[in-house]
Formats: C-alpha cells, sequence, structure tokens
C-alpha cells in the first residue's frame, strides 16, 4: 500500500534545508502572525497569563480608574439632588456637554462594529487578532453612551417615560421624534452588539474552561454553554456570525445617521443639513478607529500580547484611520461650503465665530487634529510606530471631541432669534462627569481584561490553518486558502 | 442494544478524515460520529456531511416578528390611540420606517441567537464525552457505536494514529435518536435533573430570573404586589388654586397693571444718569432695542416694517412723558407687539437703558 501524503498540523514548521530559504521564512514569519503558528496551547497561555497575573501596576490604574467612575457617579447623585440647575446648562444651550459625549462614545462605538462585521465580510486578514479588543470598544463606548440621555434628564427616575409600555393615560412615546428613534436604535445596536461579541467569545470561553480550575472553570463552564466544538456547532455558529455580520453593518449606519438627526430635524442654522447623516457615520468610525488603536496599543504593552498585537495589524487600522480622515475632510467641506455659499446671516455669523470668533482656537485645533495630523500617517515610519500612532489617534480623539462641541453647545448658541443668542461654558458638574465617562470606558476595559481573553484565539488558529507561503522568483510570500 | 461510545484525538486533519471514511465503511452511520475542534474546520474538509443548520430560519421569522412588533408599535398603537402632533399625521409613512427598520434587526439578530442556542441544545451543563486538549488544537473524534463492532471502530482510530483513546459504556443515548418520543424525553429528563452540578442551580437562577422579571413588569406598576415607591411628594410645599394668604411680591417686582408706582416701587430710575450708565445703557440699547426702534429711537429699526403698530417713537414726546417706571414695566413685560426683554437686561441694565431713552428726548 502506497503512503498516502497526509497534512502536517498547522503549527508544525517543517525543517527548511536551505539557509536562505529558512531566513526569508523566518522573516516573513516576524511579520505576519498568521504565518507564524505556535502550539496552541503556548499562545492560548499568552491569552490567559495576563488574566490572572495583576502587577502593583495595573493595580494603581485600576484604583485611579475606579476612583474617576465614582467621581462620576457621585457627581451624578449630587445633580439628581439638587438638579440640572447646578450645571451650566440655561437657554438657548439646554443641550451642551452630555450631548456632546453621548454623541462621542457612540461614535467610538462605532470602529468595532465595522472592524469585526464589515472586515469579517470583507475577509480582511489583519481584522483577526483584534477584533476582539474592537467590539469591546464598541460595547463599552454605547455603554457610557447610554448613559447621557439619563444623566441629561436630570430626572433620570422618569426615563421610563421613553419605554413604550401601557400607562393609564394612555399615552405612547411618540415616533414621531428623533428621541423614539434614538431609543429603538440604540437598543437594537447595543443589544446586537453585545451579542455578537458574545457569540464570538463562545470557543475561547470553553479553551478558558479548559485551562482554568477553581471558580474560574465553574464561571467559564456556565458562560460557554457547554460548548465541544463539534461540526454542528461550528458550522451554526458560522452562520449565526454571518447573519450577525450582515445585519449589524446597517444597524451601525443607522445609529450614527439617527443621532445626527437628532440635530438635524431641527431648523437650527449649523444643524438643519442633509448631509448631517453621512458626515456623522464617518466622524464616528474616524473617531472609532482612533479609539480602537488606543485600546490595542496599550492592551499590547500592559499585557504583553506583542506576539498577537503586532505591526502589521496596527498598521491596517492605521490605512483605515487615514482613509477616514479624508473621507472627514470631504463631509466636513460640504457641511460648510453649502451654507456658506448660501451666506444666510446667522449662519454668516457661525462661521464668523469659528473663522475668528471666541471659538476660534478650538475650531483650528479641531482642523488641526482631524485633517492635518492624521495626514502624517502615509509615511510608513508612523504608521509602523506605535508612539507615533498612539499620538495621532490620541489628537483625533481630541479633535473629534471638539467638533461635537462646535456642533451642539455652539451651534445652539448661535440661533435665529440673535437677542436670544448665548454663550455655554461648561460647569463642574458636567465637567466632573464628564471626566469620568473616560475613566469608565477604561475602568470596563481594566475590569473585563481579568475575565475575559482579549484575543479572539479561535479566530487567529483558523486564521494560521488558512495561510501558507509560495515561493514567487527569489521571493517568498504570503498565500491564503480561502473556504467557502 | 448496548452501544458504546469511542473518543479518540489526533493532531492532523488527513488522518482524521481516513478515519472517519473507515468507520463509514465499518457501517457506522454518518449521525452516530462527530467531529470536535477548537478550530473551525468545514465538514467537507474532513469528508463529512454538510451540518444543516436551521439559524437562519429562526432569523428569518425573528425578522418577521420584529416586523409585525414594530408595527404595533407605530401604526397600531397609534391608531388605537390618536393623539395628532407635528402636523404629520397620525400614521406617517417616513418616521415609521426608521422603528420599521431597527425593530426587525433587532429581531433578526436576537431570534439568531436565539437559533444558535436552540440548534446547539445550549446551554447543556451535564457532563458530555468530551476531551480538554480539544481547544489546545487537537482534532477529536466522538463515535457513538453497537458493542460487537466497537473492537474495530478502536482498532480503525488506533490504526490512523489517535492518542488519548477512550471507550465508555453509555447508559442513555447520545444523540437524539428517530425513536420514540418517550425515549428522547426520557434523555432531556436526565439532563434537567441528572447529578451533574451546574445542571440544577442554572436552571434555579433561570427560574428565579423570569419570576423577578414578571414581578417587576407586570405585578408592581399595576398595583398586583402595591409598592410604595418614595416619591418625595409630602416634602413639598403643595398650595392649592387661589389659596391664601397672599405671598408678598419679591423686592424688584413691578406691578403689570393698576397704579405702575406702589409702595416702595421707585417713581423714578434709582440710578442716576451719570457718564457712565449712560454707555452701559447705550451698549445695551444697541442690542436689544435697535433692530426695532432705530439708532437715533425714531420707531424706524430694520425690524420696524415688520409691525403694524409700529415700535414707538422714543424721542416722541409722548413716550419721554412716559415715567421710568413705565418704561420698565414695558421693557419687563413687553408690550403690545413689543416681545418681553427681562431676559437679555436684568434690572440694573434696564434702568441704564431707560436712562439712554431719555437721553434721546428730542
Ligand atoms: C422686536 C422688536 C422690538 C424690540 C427689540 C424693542 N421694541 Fe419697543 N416696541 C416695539 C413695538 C412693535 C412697539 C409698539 C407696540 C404697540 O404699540 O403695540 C414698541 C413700543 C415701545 C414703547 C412704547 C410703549 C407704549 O406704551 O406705547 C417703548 C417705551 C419701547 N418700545 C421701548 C423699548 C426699549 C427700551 C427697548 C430695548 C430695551 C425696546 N423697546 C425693544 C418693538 C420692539
Amino acid at each position: 500500500m502506497s503512503e498516502r501524503k497526509t497534512d502536517q498540523a498547522f503549527w508544525r514548521r517543517p525543517a527548511i534545508a536551505d539557509e536562505t530559504e529558512a531566513h526569508q521564512i523566518e522573516d516573513v514569519r516576524q511579520q505576519h502572525l498568521l504565518l507564524d503558528p505556535r502550539y496552541p496551547l503556548d499562545s492560548d497561555r499568552d491569552v490567559l497569563d495576563p488574566m490572572y497575573r495583576s502587577s502593583k501596576r495595573y493595580w494603581f490604574f485600576f484604583a485611579l480608574f475606579a476612583g474617576l467612575v465614582l467621581m462620576m457617579f457621585t457627581t451624578w447623585t449630587v445633580q439628581m439632588w439638587l438638579g440640572l440647575g447646578i450645571t451650566g446648562l440655561k437657554r438657548p444651550t439646554m443641550w451642551a456637554l452630555y450631548i456632546v459625549n453621548f454623541v462621542y462614545f457612540i461614535g467610538i462605538g462605532h470602529a468595532g462594529t465595522f472592524i469585526s462585521a464589515a472586515l469579517r465580510v470583507l475577509k480582511v486578514e489583519w481584522r483577526r487578532p483584534i477584533s476582539r479588543a474592537a467590539e469591546l470598544v464598541t460595547v463599552f463606548g454605547l455603554m457610557t453612551a447610554a448613559l447621557f440621555p439619563l444623566i441629561h434628564l436630570g430626572r433620570t427616575w422618569k426615563f421610563y417615560w421613553l419605554i413604550p409600555y401601557p400607562n393609564e393615560r394612555q399615552l405612547w412615546p411618540s415616533f414621531h421624534s428623533p428621541l423614539l428613534w434614538d431609543l429603538t436604535a440604540i437598543t437594537t445596536y447595543l443589544s446586537c452588539s453585545i451579542l455578537f461579541a458574545y457569540i464570538s467569545l463562545l470557543p475561547d470561553l470553553a479553551m478558558a474552561r479548559d485551562h482554568t480550575s477553581g471558580w474560574r472553570h465553574i464561571l467559564y463552564s456556565v458562560l460557554a454553554l457547554g460548548w465541544r466544538g463539534t461540526e454542528r456547532e461550528w458550522s451554526n455558529h458560522e452562520t449565526a456570525l454571518n447573519i450577525f455580520s450582515y445585519a449589524i453593518i446597517p444597524v451601525m449606519f443607522s445609529v450614527h445617521t439617527i443621532v445626527s438627526w437628532d440635530f438635524a430635524m431641527a431648523i437650527q442654522p449649523g444643524w438643519h443639513s442633509t448631509i448631517f447623516g453621512p458626515y456623522f457615520v464617518v466622524g464616528a468610525l474616524f473617531s472609532g478607529a482612533g479609539a480602537v488603536i488606543i485600546a490595542l496599543t496599550i492592551i499590547r504593552k500592559a499585557m504583553r500580547l506583542q506576539y498577537f498585537l503586532r505591526t502589521e495589524h496596527l498598521e491596517g487600522m492605521a490605512k483605515l484611520m487615514l482613509l477616514l480622515s479624508f473621507a472627514w475632510d470631504y463631509f466636513y467641506f460640504n457641511d460648510v461650503l453649502v451654507p456658506w455659499y448660501g451666506q444666510a446671516p446667522v449662519e454668516k455669523s457661525l462661521f464668523a465665530l469659528f473663522a475668528s470668533g471666541r471659538v476660534a482656537p478650538l475650531f483650528y485645533l479641531m482642523i488641526f487634529a482631524n485633517a492635518i495630523v492624521p495626514v502624517t500617517l502615509v509615511f510608513k515610519r508612523v504608521r509602523t510606530s506605535i508612539v507615533g500612532l498612539f499620538i495621532v489617534s490620541l489628537f483625533i480623539q481630541i479633535g473629534m471631541y471638539i467638533e461635537r462641541f462646535l456642533i451642539v453647545p455652539v451651534g445652539l448658541g448661535q440661533n435665529e432669534i440673535p437677542f436670544a443668542w448665548g454663550v455655554y461654558v461648561p460647569y463642574l458638574p458636567e465637567s466632573l462627569i464628564s471626566i469620568g465617562a473616560f475613566g469608565l470606558v477604561i475602568f470596563l476595559f481594566f475590569l473585563i481584561s481579568r475575565f475575559f481573553p482579549l484575543i479572539p484565539s479561535w479566530e487567529v488558529y483558523e486564521g494560521q490553518v488558512l495561510q501558507g507561503l509560495r515561493r514567487i522568483g527569489r521571493a517568498i510570500l504570503p498565500t491564503r486558502a480561502e473556504p467557502d | 442494544m448496548a452501544k458504546n461510545l469511542l473518543i479518540g484525538l489526533f493532531h492532523e486533519a488527513t488522518p482524521t478524515a481516513d478515519t472517519l471514511a473507515q468507520l463509514r465503511e465499518l457501517g457506522i452511520p454518518d449521525d452516530c460520529v462527530t467531529v470536535m475542534s477548537g478550530i473551525p474546520y468545514r465538514p467537507e474538509w474532513l469528508g463529512r456531511p454538510p451540518v444543516r443548520g436551521r439559524v437562519p430560519m429562526f432569523a428569518l421569522i425573528g425578522a418577521g416578528l420584529g416586523l409585525v412588533t414594530a408595527f404595533v408599535l407605530t401604526w397600531g398603537l397609534w391608531l388605537l390611540y390618536p393623539l395628532n402632533q407635528g402636523g404629520q399625521g397620525i400614521t406617517p409613512v417616513p418616521p415609521t420606517l426608521i422603528i420599521l427598520f431597527e425593530v426587525t434587526m433587532l429581531g433578526t439578530m436576537w431570534a439568531a441567537f436565539v437559533g444558535l442556542l436552540l440548534e446547539n441544545r445550549f446551554p447543556i451543563f451535564k457532563s458530555q464525552l468530551y476531551d480538554p486538549r480539544i481547544t489546545e488544537g487537537h482534532i477529536g473524534v466522538l463515535a457513538e457505536v453497537d458493542a460487537e463492532l466497537a473492537d474495530k471502530a478502536e482498532a480503525i482510530l488506533k490504526a490512523n494514529g489517535a492518542h488519548h483513546l477512550q471507550r465508555v459504556e453509555e447508559k442513555y443515548p447520545l444523540f437524539a435518536r428517530p425513536g420514540n418520543l418517550l425515549d428522547r424525553l426520557k434523555a432531556r429528563v436526565t439532563t434537567l435533573f441528572g447529578p451533574d452540578l451546574l445542571q440544577r442551580p442554572f436552571w434555579l437562577v433561570v427560574a428565579v430570573g423570569i419570576v423577578v422579571l414578571l414581578a417587576v413588569g407586570a405585578f408592581i406598576p399595576y398595583g398586583i404586589f402595591p409598592v410604595a415607591i418614595p416619591t418625595q411628594m409630602e416634602h413639598q410645599v403643595s398650595i392649592g388654586f387661589q389659596q391664601g394668604p397672599r405671598l408678598a411680591a419679591p423686592a424688584a417686582a413691578v406691578p403689570v397693571q393698576g397704579p405702575v408706582l406702589i409702595a416702595g416701587q421707585p417713581a423714578s430710575t434709582p440710578y442716576p444718569a451719570t457718564a457712565d450708565s449712560l454707555q452701559r445703557g447705550k451698549v445695551l440699547y444697541d442690542l436689544t432695542c435697535v433692530v426695532c426702534h432705530g439708532a437715533s429711537g425714531d420707531g424706524n429699526g430694520r425690524l420696524s416694517g415688520f409691525f403694524v403698530p409700529k415700535p414707538a417713537d422714543l424721542t416722541s414726546a409722548r413716550t419721554q412723558a412716559f415715567s421710568d417706571s413705565q418704561i420698565f414695566l414695558v421693557i419687563t413685560q413687553g408690550f403690545g407687539a413689543m416681545p418681553s426683554l427681562a431676559e437679555n437686561l436684568d434690572v440694573q441694565n434696564r434702568w441704564d437703558v431707560i436712562n439712554y431713552v431719555r437721553s434721546l428726548k428730542k
């Protein structure tokens, strides 16, 4: 009987006789995670170990961010007790920092879906190790954002008036109002993002279950729902992930569009714009991509995940961000050019305010951070430098936050009735709550990093199974098999 | 007939596929064999029949349910309890589409999730035949074979290089047999009340959760379990309509009608017309009054054309004959078509403007 040719387990590295070829292959491996397989147990250890080893530094930052969260909730309680009067909200700017935060945090929630759903649909391979972190940015961003309408309510305990439930006055929330669209869109997006993240987490929970003992073992056993990795399980898993990917992308687009309609449906100069929908979506993706990069660089360093998170992944994100920066420029220009051409008096005054008025420094900082700083990403040097990327992403966060500030309270202060114009300055309560909100997102990351694997290891192994090498002339290049 | 369960682990995909082919030749039906792995190997890579899941069907049903729910929330409820608003009619189409889209998507995805759970029979907390090394990258072959074939099957696994071979006598069938319902139910019952550690606590928690949700969601709001929710209403001062005694007016108050001059109210401005006051007055006048009354106060401001009657000529003898308090009243309350400017000018500002208006006298 003749020997049949059998495949090699994907983590085995064949010995290469030729020395130059061995070097070449080693080089390619260094660059590409998917060509650099290891025995899965070693990789699993890398993913799991940081979950139970928390350094002093971890606890220091943990305490710091927990403190910020505490500060946020204390301030909120005080505000509930004393009323919204303690904030800087007054006519005409009844929407201010809370709404800015709402828009900003929903915004950073958009990149997660984009990376794990859209790049999944498009079969972009560098998404594999970063999709979990991106999904978590989405979930935490949305959770934080969802707090802000409640904080902004003042009488938070009346929040259930938004929910359609039968009540004795037979009044139903009005679906003619963008605020109800918001509620439905965010409910859909948040709950489905959590489910999406959970589904892709299932095999990793099973992996964690198999390598842990004690209370962790029980926790993961419950959460993994009895996952064994049978054919049927994998196949349904794949189908479910595909359905989610295709369904959640339009939802993602709809969410920030609806957020923009909260503004665009009002006949407020600077808000009443037909391009607000796509403009907001692009801005959201832009700031979200930056947020994901920030999260990745920190996770990579703090949890020693250099094996999984390589320059190629950050570079992929950087290219995405560069593209989104151009898209943002385009939409912003559109949004400004058309009203400028109209020369309506109030809009003119708004432009004057931006160009040379009291908010001019903010305006120019925004343009610098959103349109100019990201251009440095055309240089490979910047794209492949972790510090460089971190700084660029930070600038983008600042720029996008300012953008929302200029739209919400500044735009609202300059309405059609000049004698009712107003200047909004954030007071202490909303400033503390906003700072606390950033703390909350980071705190949730700190917390989750001790409980759930931040790298979707099964996705990485799947990628490693499908990748191979191919010689073309003198070069050795990565190739990829595509199932389906 | 007694059944045996066999599990073997492999490193590579090819020997796994060979094993599976040989097991089939041995006469073990495909649905008595399953492959477990830590990586999604597609069934066709291992020469296995494709899995036909019904998750998409669940998603479709969910989409339908979502669509119906959205219709009930929008058109259904608003036709039942009409409340006209926004000049859009009771059932406007564009906003409806938004809600339809969101709720349909919600239904689709939630149903896909439920479908995933049901199709995989999740959650399973009873002990299953499994090997933790599978998440380390090994491929496990699990076969349910009749006792007389077990030795041969084991030999096939061994010949193809399976390590960690295990063989277990099975009490209850592992795979749902096409057999009668009672058998299948029996298998279910053992999973529910078996000796396994987590199964019972889990369902207990689920049951308690459902009861609590029901209680909160239905019983409390409808007063079936009356709960005194603190509203703090008892701490608020409650004053009935026209209830006495009448409260004294605040110090800066100006009467709306009747004699302008009442006790304690300055008849003329309490701020002398100093150069400072006039200068402030001019600035404020140019901000708040000029659009209507014009720079010189003659009532020909830019907006004056829009008013019938026109804004008063502040330089005229008629207006100048007003007492200071009367002008104060006009600014505070508005007059006819003139809006109240109380928000734009605080009390001192108003007196400054009045000083300035006085200086406009022809
Ligand atoms: C929006 C336009 C507008 C603005 C701003 C405005 N006014 Fe007038 N004002 C009017 C009009 C219109 C009338 C005439 C009302 C009528 O006769 O029904 C009027 C009337 C008056 C009168 C005469 C009232 C009377 O009893 O006949 C006085 C005094 C006056 N304005 C003072 C002021 C001062 C002082 C300011 C600035 C603080 C001011 N107005 C700002 C529109 C305006």
